[in-house]
C-alpha cells in the first residue's frame, strides 16, 4: 500500500491526524514516519508542516527514525521495577547485542523503555509490537525472541 | 465594550471598558506590570506567569493577562510577595536559557533579569544548565536565525504566525524542558514560511532575529530610526527603518497604526537593501554616440530643456509627452504632471495605473462617481463575506491578506474566489469558482440572473440609490435573462451549483466586500467585468456602509495618489476633468496663468503615447521611474515606437530595461530618500520621510522636475519644501483641502478631506454616490467571446501575474538578497494534463511563442492550479520578458491592455 492509499482510508479531517500517522507508522516495514508520509499528510489534512512534525515529536510512541521489524517495549514503571525488570532488560540486552533505543544490525529488533503498561498485577510486562507479554522470566524472553526470530516475516 | 467601569489598581482609581484586558489597562495607565508572553495583538496565553496580580475576593495568584476588568474590581500590581514570586519564575526561567547577548535586537527578558537584580549570580537560586540541555540552532531560513536557547516558550512567535498573520507555520517539538520551537519538519527554510518575520518583531528574546546586517547591528548606541512608508504594494504599511552610519540596516512595522498595525510582509521587512545597492544611479548620464557618458547636472538638465523646446517649436505643443511614476511621491507627481501642463503645454501625461486598475477606476468613476476602494483595508477582518475576484492578495497585497484571513479564521466568515488559477488564497476560501479565461462577465451576469430569479434585490436601495430606479433594474433583468446556470456552466466551466450557491452567500451577507484585481481588470473587457460587480452590488444594496463595497488593491505604493494629484490624461487634481473649463480657469489662478495656457483637450494614454510615438506624432519623451520596456504590452512593438522618438529622457534610480533607449538619465532618490506622501489602496494619505542620503549626485524627482521647467523658461512655482507643494496639492483638489503635513505626523487621513477639522473618510457612498445626481448607475454588458483565442497554432491561452517576492519589473526587488533567496527564477505553470498531451516534464526548458513575438529557456513547473488549456507565467523576470508575447489590443473605455489572455504555443 503507498502512502497516498493508507491516508486515503481516512477522511480529511484534522481530528484524523492520529489515526493516520499509526497507519502510516505499522505499514512502514522499519516502523516510522518518513517525511514523505508527514508531508503527504500535512496536505492531506490542510495542515502545515509543523504541526504534523509537532504532533509525531510529542508521542513517543512515533518514531522518526527507522527502527526494527519488532520494537520490544519493556515496562519500567516501579511494579515491574520492584519485580526485576532489570534483569528482564539484561536479558534483553544480552540477547539482542543492542542497549534501550538502539536497533539489531539485521534489522529485526528495536529495544525501548515503556512507562507502565497497566499489567502490574503480572509484572514484569513488555509489549512486542501490539502484543503484551507477563510474567517475564529469562525462559520466556528467550522463547519470544526465538519466536519472532522465526517469524521473520510478517 | 463601551461602557465604562471603575476599578482600582494599587489604590490608583481607573476607568476602562468593561471586559478590556486587565494587564492592558495596568499598561495603559502606566503601570511596568512585568510580562513576557503577553502582546496586544495575541490572545493572551499566560504562560510566564510574570503578570500576576491578587484581585480582593479571589483567591491566589492571578496571570492579569487573562483576566477581564468589571466593575469595582480592586487589584493589587505591586507587593512584596508579589514581586518576589516574579523574581522566583525569572530566576527559574533563567537557568534554562543561554544569556549572552550581542546587541543586535530588543530583549525585553534581559531588561527583567536586570530589573530584578538576576545579572548578579549571588541572587540566583538556580544554576545554569541550558548547555546540558542540548538546545539547536536553526539558521536554515534565508531571512531569520532562531536559537532555541534564547527561546522561552513564551507561543509569541506561533501566536504571531497564526492569528496576526494566518499562516500558522510554527510549532513546538518534543516536551517539557527540551521542547522548542520548530518550522516545518525541524528545517525552517524548507517550511511554509514565506518570510514576513512577524515572529522576530514580536520575540521578547531574541530567539528569532533579522539575519541581514545583524553584525552591524547594536541597538542601544548609534542607532537612529525613521518613521516612514513601504515602498512596494498599495497597503501603505507603516515602517521604521532602523538607520546605522547612514544605511539602512532593519525594518520594523510600526505597531498600533493604521493600516498594518506592525504587520509587514518579506518585501517591507527584508526589501530595502536595494537603496544601498552598487548599481545605483549616482549621476546624470548623457548618450554620446551611442555611450552614456557622466555629465554634471548643470549640462544634463540645459541638454533636457534645449530638447524639448526645440521638439516643441519644430513639431508642436503635442508632440512631447510624459510618464509619470506610481512609485514616487504626490509631490513628485503633482509637480510632473503640472510640467506637462503647463511647460509642454497639453495632457499627454500618464503612467502605469493604465496597465493596472484603469479599467476598475473607469467603471466606477462613470457608476459611483468614485474610482477608489470605497472601504478601509481593516475591514476585511470583520466582514462576513468576501468577493476576490481576479486578487492573488496573499502574493500581491500581503498585509490586506491578514485582515482576510483573520475574518475566516477567527470569525468563521466566507471567502468566495474567482479565479482560473489556484491562489494561495484558495486554502482558506468556502468557495472556489474557477471560470475559463476572459468569460468573466458571463459568470458575473449569471450571478445577477440567480440573485433576480431567487428574489434577493433589494428593492428599497434599488429604488433610492439608483439612477432610473426598478426601471433601470429591469433592462438589467431582461439583459440576465438568457444567462442560465445551463448557459453559463457552458461558457465558463464553473458547475452551476457553486455559482449559484456564491450568488446566494454574497447577497445574503450582511457586510460583504469585493476585493477585485488584475485578473478582472486586465482584459480587453475589464471595463465591463467591473460593470458587473457593480451591478450586482447596486442591486443586492452591499455598498455604502462599513464592510460592504467594492475594494481594487492598488499594486504600487503609490498608484492611487499619482490619480489623485491628477496625472491623468483625462483628470486634473481630484479626479476634475481637463475638458471641464471652469476648474482649469479655478487651477488657472492657483497656478499664476492665463486660463488659455491650460489645453482643454484629453490627452494620450499610457499605450497610446507609444502608438503615437510609432506613428511619430510624439517626438520626445520623459519618463519618471518607468520601465516601458519591461511592463508594456506587446514589447516588441514598444521597442520600435521607443527607438522612433527624437529624444527620451529617463529619470530612475537603476539602470532598467528602458534607460539604454534614453538619451539622457538623471539619477533619481529612492523611497528612503525622500521627503513627501504617497495615498495608499484606502485613500489614506502617509508621510515618507527621508531616512539616508541619496548616492552621489542623485536627487529628489521634483526637484528634478522644477529645474526642467525653470530651464524651459516656465518655473513651476518657488517651493523650499515638500510640504509647499503639498499645500497647493490641497488647494487644486478638493479632495485634499483638509489636509496638511501637520496632520499627518502619527497617523493617515483618508480623502476626501474636504476641510481642516474634517476627520477624513473610512467608508465612501455611505448617503450618495459622487456622481453628479448622487445615484449609482447600472451598465448592463452583454458577454463577448475574446478576439484571441486558442487555436490550431496557438493552443494555449497565456495568464500573466505576480508572485510575494517579486516587485513588477522587478528593479527593486531583485537588488535584495533576502528576496532572491526565496524566488529569482521565471517559470511557466501548465497542466499535467497538457504535460501528458504535449509531452512536457516538469523543470524542462521550453520556449513560449505568441502572434508578437517568442521568448525562450523557461522552466515548465506541472500544476494542477491552472485549467487544462491554460498557462500562467510571472511577468518579473527581465530574461523572460512575457510581454513580448502579450497584445496591444485595448479596451475600448479605460484603454487597458489585456496582459491576462494571449494565445500562445509551446516549443521544445
Amino acid at each position: 500500500m503507498s502512502i497516498e492509499e493508507i491516508i486515503k482510508q481516512f477522511e480529511p479531517v484534522q481530528h484524523n491526524l492520529l489515526n493516520i500517522l499509526h497507519a502510516l507508522q505499522d505499514r512502514h516495514p522499519q516502523n516510522c514516519l518518513t517525511e514523505q508520509a508527514l508531508d503527504e499528510t500535512a496536505r492531506y489534512l490542510k495542515l502545515t508542516k509543523s504541526s504534523v512534525y509537532g504532533v509525531a515529536k510529542y508521542y513517543t510512541m512515533f518514531s522518526l527514525e527507522p527502527r526494527g521489524r519488532y520494537i520490544i517495549r519493556l515496562c519500567v514503571s516501579p511494579v515491574c521495577e520492584l519485580l526485576k525488570a532489570n534483569q528482564i532488560m539484561a536479558v534483553l540486552e544480552k540477547n539482542l547485542g543492542i542497549r534501550a533505543g538502539e536497533t539489531t544490525s539485521d534489522g529485526l529488533f528495536t529495544l525501548e523503555l515503556s512507562e507502565c503498561l497497566g499489567q502490574c498485577q503480572e509484572a514484569p510486562s513488555m509489549m512486542v509490537n501490539n502484543e503484551v507479554y507477563n510474567g517475564l522470566g529469562e525462559e520466556e524472553v528467550q522463547r519470544v525472541l526465538v519466536r519472532m526470530r522465526r517469524r521473520k516475516k510478517k | 465594550m463601551s461602557k465604562l467601569v471603575n476599578l482600582t489598581i494599587d489604590d490608583k482609581k481607573i476607568s476602562a471598558p468593561e471586559g478590556a484586558n486587565l494587564l492592558q489597562v495596568a499598561k495603559d495607565n502606566g503601570m511596568a506590570i512585568p510580562h513576557l508572553c503577553y502582546h496586544k495583538k495575541l490572545s493572551p496565553t499566560g504562560a510566564c506567569r510574570l503578570c500576576i496580580v491578587k484581585i480582593k475576593g479571589q483567591r491566589g495568584l492571578l496571570a492579569s493577562c487573562a483576566v477581564q476588568v468589571s466593575e469595582g474590581m480592586e487589584v493589587t500590581a505591586f507587593d512584596d510577595e508579589l514581586e518576589e514570586a516574579r523574581k522566583y519564575l525569572l530566576d527559574y526561567l533563567l537557568c534554562e536559557h543561554d544569556e549572552s547577548y550581542d546587541g543586535s535586537h530588543p530583549d525585553e527578558f534581559r531588561e527583567l533579569i536586570f530589573r530584578y537584580g538576576l545579572d548578579k549570580k549571588e541572587n540566583r537560586l538556580f544554576p545554569s544548565i541550558w548547555k546540558e540541555l542540548g538546545y539547536p540552532k536553526d539558521e536554515s531560513s534565508p531571512v531569520l536565525s532562531y536559537d532555541a536557547a534564547k527561546c522561552i516558550k513564551c507561543f509569541r512567535c506561533i501566536k504571531a504566525c497564526d492569528e496576526v498573520q494566518g499562516k500558522n507555520v510554527l510549532s513546538f517539538t518534543n516536551r517539557g524542558i527540551i521542547s522548542y520551537i520548530v518550522g516545518g519538519f525541524d528545517k525552517w527554510g524548507e517550511s511554509e514560511c514565506d518570510g514576513c518575520g512577524e515572529c522576530i518583531q514580536l520575540c521578547p528574546t531574541g530567539a528569532i532575529v533579522e539575519k541581514p546586517h545583524r553584525s552591524e547591528i547594536k541597538i542601544e548606541n548609534g542607532i537612529c530610526r525613521v518613521r516612514t512608508t513601504c515602498p512596494y504594494c498599495g497597503v501603505g504599511c507603516q515602517l521604521e527603518l532602523m538607520v546605522r552610519n547612514g544605511k539602512i540596516v532593519r525594518s520594523n512595522g510600526v505597531e498600533g497604526v493604521s493600516p498594518n498595525d506592525g504587520r509587514l510582509c518579506v518585501k517591507g521587512r527584508f526589501g530595502y537593501d536595494y537603496v544601498q545597492h552598487p548599481d545605483r544611479l549616482t549621476t546624470p548620464l548623457i548618450k554620446k554616440d551611442g555611450k552614456f557618458v557622466e555629465a554634471s547636472w548643470d549640462e544634463a538638465l540645459d541638454l533636457v530643456a534645449r530638447k524639448f523646446t526645440e521638439i516643441k517649436e519644430t513639431y508642436g505643443r503635442k508632440a512631447l509627452a510624459g510618464y509619470a511614476s506610481a512609485k514616487t511621491t504626490n509631490e513628485d507627481n503633482y509637480l510632473f504632471m503640472k510640467l506637462v501642463r503647463t511647460v509642454f503645454g497639453n495632457n499627454n501625461v500618464d503612467y502605469c495605473t493604465r496597465l493596472c486598475h484603469a479599467s476598475t477606476v473607469t467603471a466606477m468613476l462613470r457608476s459611483l462617481g468614485d474610482g477608489a476602494g470605497s472601504n478601509s483595508i481593516e475591514d476585511y477582518a470583520h466582514s462576513d463575506c468576501m468577493l476576490v475576484t481576479g486578487n492573488n492578495m496573499i502574493e500581491t497585497h500581503p498585509v490586506t491578506a491578514t485582515y482576510v484571513k483573520y475574518a475566516v479564521q477567527r470569525h468563521g466568515s466566507k471567502i468566495i474566489i474567482i479565479d482560473p488559477r489556484w491562489t494561495p488564497l484558495v486554502k482558506d476560501a468556502h468557495i472556489w469558482l474557477q471560470p475559463r479565461l476572459g468569460t468573466d462577465v458571463a459568470l458575473l451576469n449569471g450571478m445577477i440572473r440567480v440573485i433576480i430569479s431567487e428574489g434577493l434585490i433589494k428593492k428599497d436601495f434599488i429604488e433610492k440609490r439608483v439612477d432610473g430606479g426598478m426601471k433601470a433594474f429591469e433592462s438589467l433583468k431582461a439583459l440576465a435573462e438568457k444567462y442560465t446556470p445551463e448557459y453559463v456552466e457552458e461558457v465558463t466551466g464553473v458547475a452551476a451549483p457553486l455559482m449559484e450557491e456564491a450568488a446566494r452567500i454574497y447577497a445574503g451577507a450582511e457586510r460583504p466586500l469585493i476585493a477585485t484585481g488584475m485578473g478582472c481588470s486586465q482584459q480587453v473587457t475589464g471595463t465591463h467585468n467591473v460593470f458587473c460587480l457593480i451591478n450586482m452590488m447596486l442591486i443586492t444594496g452591499q455598498i455604502g456602509r462599513p464592510g460592504a463595497g467594492l475594494n481594487p488593491p492598488r499594486g504600487q505604493n503609490n498608484v492611487q495618489g499619482v490619480s489623485d494629484v491628477g496625472a491623468s490624461p483625462f483628470t486634473y487634481p481630484g479626479y476634475i476633468s481637463v475638458e471641464d473649463a471652469e476648474n482649469r480657469r479655478r487651477v488657472a489662478g492657483i497656478w499664476g496663468l492665463p486660463f488659455g495656457e491650460l489645453d482643454g483637450e484629453k490627452g494620450l494614454s499610457t499605450v497610446e503615447i507609444m502608438q503615437a510615438a510609432y506613428e511619430r506624432e510624439i517626438r520626445g519623451m520623459y519618463i519618471m521611474g518607468e520601465n516601458p520596456m519591461l511592463t508594456d504590452p506587446n514589447l516588441n512593438h514598444t521597442e520600435e515606437a521607443i527607438k522612433k522618438l527624437e529624444f527620451l529622457v529617463v529619470q530612475d534610480i537603476f539602470h532598467t530595461e528602458t534607460t539604454p533607449f534614453a538619451d539622457v538619465i538623471l539619477p533619481a532618490t529612492a523611497f528612503a530618500e525622500s521627503e513627501g506622501t504617497y495615498v495608499n489602496s484606502d485613500r489614506r494619505v502617509l508621510r515618507v520621510r527621508k531616512a539616508v542620503d541619496p548616492p552621489g549626485q542623485a536627487r529628489q524627482d521634483w526637484e528634478i522636475i522644477a529645474e526642467i521647467a525653470k530651464r524651459m523658461g516656465k518655473p513651476l512655482g518657488n517651493y523650499q519644501h515638500e510640504s509647499d507643494i503639498w499645500d497647493e496639492i490641497a488647494q487644486t483638489a478638493p479632495i485634499f483641502a483638509g489636509i496638511s503635513y501637520d496632520r499627518l505626523e502619527y497617523h493617515g487621513i483618508q480623502w476626501p478631506c474636504p476641510a481642516k477639522g474634517h476627520p477624513g473618510t473610512a467608508t465612501l457612498f455611505e448617503e450618495r454616490f459622487n456622481t453628479p445626481n448622487g445615484l449609482g448607475k447600472l451598465h448592463p454588458v452583454e458577454y463577448a467571446g475574446q478576439s484571441e483565442k486558442a487555436d490550431k497554432d496557438y493552443p494555449f491561452i497565456l495568464n500573466t501575474g505576480r508572485i510575494l517576492y517579486q516587485y513588477h519589473s522587478s528593479t527593486m526587488s531583485r537588488r535584495n538578497k533576502s528576496l532572491t533567496d526565496f524566488a529569482n527564477e521565471a517559470y511557466v505553470l501548465m497542466h499535467p494534463g497538457d504535460a501528458l498531451k504535449y509531452g512536457f516534464s516538469d523543470g524542462q526548458k521550453v520556449h513560449i511563442a505568441s502572434r508578437r513575438g517568442e521568448i525562450s529557456n523557461i522552466r515548465v513547473q506541472i500544476s494542477d492550479g491552472v485549467l487544462q488549456g491554460e498557462l500562467f507565467m510571472p511577468f518579473h523576470y527581465s530574461e523572460a520578458p512575457v510581454n513580448r508575447l502579450t497584445r496591444d489590443e485595448l479596451d475600448p473605455y479605460s484603454k487597458i491592455a489585456p496582459f491576462k489572455l494571449s494565445a500562445v504555443r509551446v516549443g521544445r
